[in-house]
């Protein structure tokens, strides 16, 4: 067994290397609890940086790394009395320990990592099933895990069903679902949709080959389905027009005078207000993070992933009901994205010539996505009484989440800034 | 090989198929229309491409207006044709090649021309009056679909004669013949009887799932049209072992498979939607379309088989896609509306794909290593067109294009007497596309088939092998193993016009050396990595995995 104090003095080193450190140091690095929950497997939470976050940890002779640590250093916590000390979920022999804990009824072969994540790591057994590390821990259920058992409970076919959960105390751990080997993701489905347009001659997207749209249709339909489930699982309230206003209001401060036309921005806060609250609609429990890569296209059609919302907000504003639209919101976004990603792929001289083909396939799929939803979703009673209030409702829920991405692309990818400053521009227009 | 003792009762499992139209194929007789003499004549040609059974579409006495589907007479052949004597004379000359021959056989209906009609229809009480089905008016069975939406209104056609309605589930002129009626059951066991003592090995049965009618349902696959079919097959086993029943019921994969019954029914039936399913992927640039109708396609049991084509001689079926994929498909590949026809498209594979041999190579590599017994068309081989300008479905029927000479080498007759103008303009025309040209050039699309089908014989596992899916990210690439015992074949397939890299999870296979099929040539040794490869646009690998080198 590891020593606590020589475990926590690899820390400060170790967790900034990881993606799923939030923080920006790590010295504050303190272990609350370490054990050995299976042979060879060490467990344990660490608190750094305000957050509490999960390590599973092995440990080899430092005389002989074993083989599949190479190439993995960013994996390596370091030496602790002539051992190395590095993350399981490298270890395909710990990997299976990990299966065995959180799905005790489960048997595999084989066992690899599933490939870059944000903020959480995931093991895949025998392409069969798909083991999530929750990484950064809140106190609480795990929104994931609640609402995919609350979906399943449901009858809600299109999420991979859970088949067991690891839990300690009031931490959801870690949860093991089907994995949906065949599966395409919708992000790269658009951008071979957006490839083909492109690079036809066609000028409108439904002459296209590669047409989206009946995909985009099917989308809104299996949206919609979610949607109902979720408020039969989660119940629903009155939504909350001038609650949506007031964040969208907050949004808009967060930007600079020049992002925004702030006369357009007045009126729009003030004609969402005047949306009567028995036109609002419901607010229920919703995805919350929904956009065209937590979506994969199965053979028995579209399938919805990763219920945990945005990663970066606080637990309590991920669960909070709200309006079903954010979500259509956000996945009419992730069309914009997809068109103006598809172009930067082109010659940077010609995507003005690309533009207006952009803009068409954006079209063309929005309103695809929203037929396919507003039909599915007709007579449920969750949507805003009117369509001007609808608009409304959708309209802000885009600007909440255009603001979202401009903030973000200004930090991390500041030549992008432009995608989402062109969307508020058109919503606001 | 001469197959006139050969005993491989499932011989249909490897087989490929080449459907022969013998009107189009060549004039032995030089009076314009093809016949059985100048299929005998052409049947070298048809060993040295290598496919393995002749499916012959109808050729019995017929007044065809419905291009011999109108039988008059089950036992004779129509005299443009030739006669009993040339049937048997093409039969004992394709089995003396190693070639075997099966022929459509329409179990639903007759023409109307039929002396059985012609007798049932006189009144009501003569002694084949029960062989058809009427009725004194036109609203039973309204559940029932019609067929041909272009041409008929009803199902029912109102006869002067008697002066009652008769049935038909496709044109007025082919009433369907009344399956209650145990001389009906037992006249058509003798038309199936007489042609497998001729020597034909088997039949493509037409538009089966009709058969009976009962109240309250649509006439589809109901039980007795099963219960007859596995009568039939028990006559043909007791009596003509080693004999193929390959039905054409145009339903979903999971009603289809009720057509093998357990084993006891037919022994193959077509899969017809996959092959709509194989373009959309291809113009749509991803394989869903064609994983998600595998998805939906159950085991079927041992010992049978499924037909899979591209093309026919009828038009590309889209009843079994949506109407939205339906829409699509038109717009795509049905440009110009003369060039629908019923519920489907009337065009040729290579106009289809406009012209792109890169897209009609790989649609036959895909149809070469899929689950089931490739049915290919005649003249797709050189890569034929369409001329949609003729009437009904012969747009695709037109003449066999052998040679650069007068009426493309299929007839010497006067252009005037053909019984459909061969293709002349520049691009499909028997100038330009023609077996002998193509013979010449060893680049060309027919030696490319030569080759594939050589390949593909070599490996039964086409045939029989177990099929899987492999999960690749990029959704452009469609990846499958085929494996029989220790032959093991990885089929990597590029849907898209744009060239694709692919990892593919082998690891299961790892130190087997994949080789390239076509060229024998090795490639790297599968390691513990996912195993990297790039395709050109629209290109396609057959790997065998080899334990050594």
């Amino acid at each position: 067994m590891i020593d606590v104090a020589a475990l926590e003095k690899l820390l400060p080193d170790y967790l900034p290397r990881q993606r799923w450190f939030s923080g920006q140091d790590a010295a504050d690095a303190t272990v609350t609890r370490l054990e050995q929950p299976a042979p060879g497997l060490g467990w344990a939470l660490v608190d750094a940086a305000g957050s509490t976050y999960q390590l599973v940890v092995g440990t080899r002779p430092a005389t002989e790394p074993p083989p599949f640590l190479q190439g993995q250093e960013a994996g390596v916590l370091g030496t602790i009395d002539g051992l190395i000390v590095y993350d399981a979920t490298l270890d395909a022999e710990l990997g299976m320990a990990l299966l065995s804990l959180v799905a005790p009824d489960e048997h595999a072969e084989h066992v690899r990592p599933a490939g870059a994540e944000q903020s959480n790591t995931s093991l895949v057994y025998d392409n069969r099933l798909i083991l999530k590390l929750f990484r950064r821990l809140a106190g609480g259920p795990n929104p994931d895990v609640e609402v995919v058992t609350a979906l399943t409970e449901q009858g809600f076919a299109n999420t991979p069903s859970a088949v067991g959960v690891w839990e300690d105390g009031d931490y959801d751990l870690a949860i093991c679902q089907q994995f949906l080997a065949e599966a395409v993701d919708g992000w790269s489905l658009a951008l071979t949709s957006l490839r083909d347009f492109y690079g036809s001659n066609c000028d409108d997207a439904g002459d296209c080959g590669g047409d989206f749209a009946p995909e985009a249709e099917r989308l809104g339909e299996t949206t919609a389905a979610m949607h109902i489930a979720m408020a039969a699982a989660f119940g629903t309230s009155p939504g909350d027009t001038a609650g949506w206003a007031d964040l969208v209001d907050k949004q808009f401060e967060r930007l600079q005078p020049r992002d925004i036309d702030q006369a357009a921005a007045d009126r729009f806060v003030a004609a969402l207000r005047a949306v009567p609250a028995d036109k609002a609609g419901a607010s229920i429990r919703v995805h919350g993070d929904y956009h065209l890569g937590q979506v994969l296209r199965t053979d028995a059609g579209w399938y919805v992933l990763d219920f945990e919302g945005e990663p970066a907000r606080p637990l309590e504003e991920r669960t909070a009901p709200s309006s079903p639209l954010k979500d259509v919101a956000g996945m009419l976004r992730s069309f914009h994205y997809a068109a103006q990603v598809g172009l930067t792929e082109r010659a940077e001289a010609n995507q003005e010539r690309y533009l207006p083909k952009a803009e068409n396939w954006e079209a063309h799929n929005r309103a695809a996505f929203l037929r396919g939803y507003m039909g599915a979703a007709a007579g449920a009673g969750l949507l805003p009484g009117d369509d001007a209030a609808l608009d409304a409702v959708l309209t802000a829920f885009e600007l909440d989440k255009a603001v979202y991405e401009l903030l973000y692309e200004r930090g991390h990818r500041p030549d992008w800034v432009v995608i989402p400053q062109s969307a508020i521009a058109r919503l606001l227009a | 090989m001469d197959l006139r003792n050969a005993e491989d009762p499932r011989w249909f499992q490897r087989a490929v198929f080449y459907e022969v139209l013998t009107r189009g194929f060549y004039d032995a007789n030089n009076d314009g229309t093809g016949d059985l003499r100048g299929l005998t004549e052409k049947l070298d040609y048809i060993q040295w491409l290598g496919v393995d059974c002749i499916w012959l579409l109808p050729f019995y006495q017929s007044p065809l207006r419905d291009g011999g589907y109108d039988i008059s007479d089950f036992f004779t052949v129509l005299p443009e044709y030739g006669n009993l004597a040339d049937a048997e004379q093409l039969v004992e000359e394709a089995h003396r090649r190693g070639l075997r021959i099966i022929a459509d056989m329409v179990m639903n209906h007759t023409s109307d021309a039929h002396p059985w009609f012609q007798e049932s229809r006189q009144d009501r009480t003569n002694p084949k009056a029960d062989w058809y089905v009427w009725n004194d008016d036109d609203q039973r069975w309204g559940e029932a679909r019609i067929i041909f939406v272009d041409t008929e209104k009803s199902n029912w056609t109102f006869d002067q004669q008697r002066g009652q309605y008769y049935w038909h589930r496709f044109f007025a002129h082919q009433p369907d013949l009344n399956f209650d009626n145990e001389e009906v059951q037992q006249a058509m066991f003798d038309v199936v009887k007489f042609w497998l003592d001729i020597g034909l090995d088997g039949f493509r049965l037409d538009a089966v799932p009709y058969l009976y009618e009962r109240d309250g349902t649509n006439g589809e696959n109901l039980p007795e049209t099963h219960d007859y079919l596995k009568q039939l097959r028990k006559e043909v086993d007791s009596q003509f072992p080693g004999k193929v029943l390959l039905a054409e019921a145009n339903q979903w994969p999971a009603d289809v498979v009720d057509y093998f019954g357990d084993g006891d029914e037919c022994h193959m039936c077509f899969h017809f939607p996959l092959m709509p399913r194989m373009f959309m992927a291809i113009r749509r640039e991803q394989r869903t379309p064609i994983t998600e109708i595998l998805a939906q396609t159950p085991e079927i049991p041992d010992g049978c088989q499924w037909g899979i084509f591209l093309r026919n001689h009828d038009e590309l079926t889209l009843e079994m896609v949506t109407d939205e994929e339906r829409d699509y498909m038109y717009a795509e590949y049905a440009k110009d509306p003369r060039m629908r026809r019923n519920i489907g498209i009337g065009r040729r594979l290579a106009p289809l794909v406009e012209n792109d041999r890169r897209v009609a190579e790989l649609l036959h590599a895909m149809l070469f290593s899929m689950p089931g017994s490739p049915v290919l068309y005649y003249g797709d081989e050189i890569g034929m067109g369409d001329n949609i300008y003729l009437g009904d479905r012969d747009g695709v029927r037109t003449p066999m294009q052998w040679s650069p000479d007068r009426n493309a080498g299929f007839s010497r007759a006067d252009f005037a007497q053909l019984y459909l103008p061969p293709l002349m303009d520049p691009v499909y025309g028997f100038q330009a596309v023609n077996v002998e040209a193509e013979k010449r050039d060893t680049s060309s699309m027919l030696h490319w088939m030569r080759r594939m089908l050589e390949i593909r014989k070599q490996h039964p596992l086409f045939g029989t092998g177990t099929f899987e899916i492999i999960p690749v990210e990029n959704p452009s690439v469609l990846t499958y193993v085929r494996q029989e015992g220790d032959d093991i074949v990885i089929c990597v397939n590029n849907l898209s016009r744009f060239a694709q890299p692919a990892e593919l999870p082998l690891q299961r296979f790892a130190g087997r050396t994949p080789i390239e099929l076509l060229g024998r040539v090795p490639f790297p040794r599968i390691g513990e990595l996912p195993y990297f490869v790039t395709l050109g646009p629209y290109q396609f690998y057959w790997f065998q995995l080899v334990e050594h080198l």
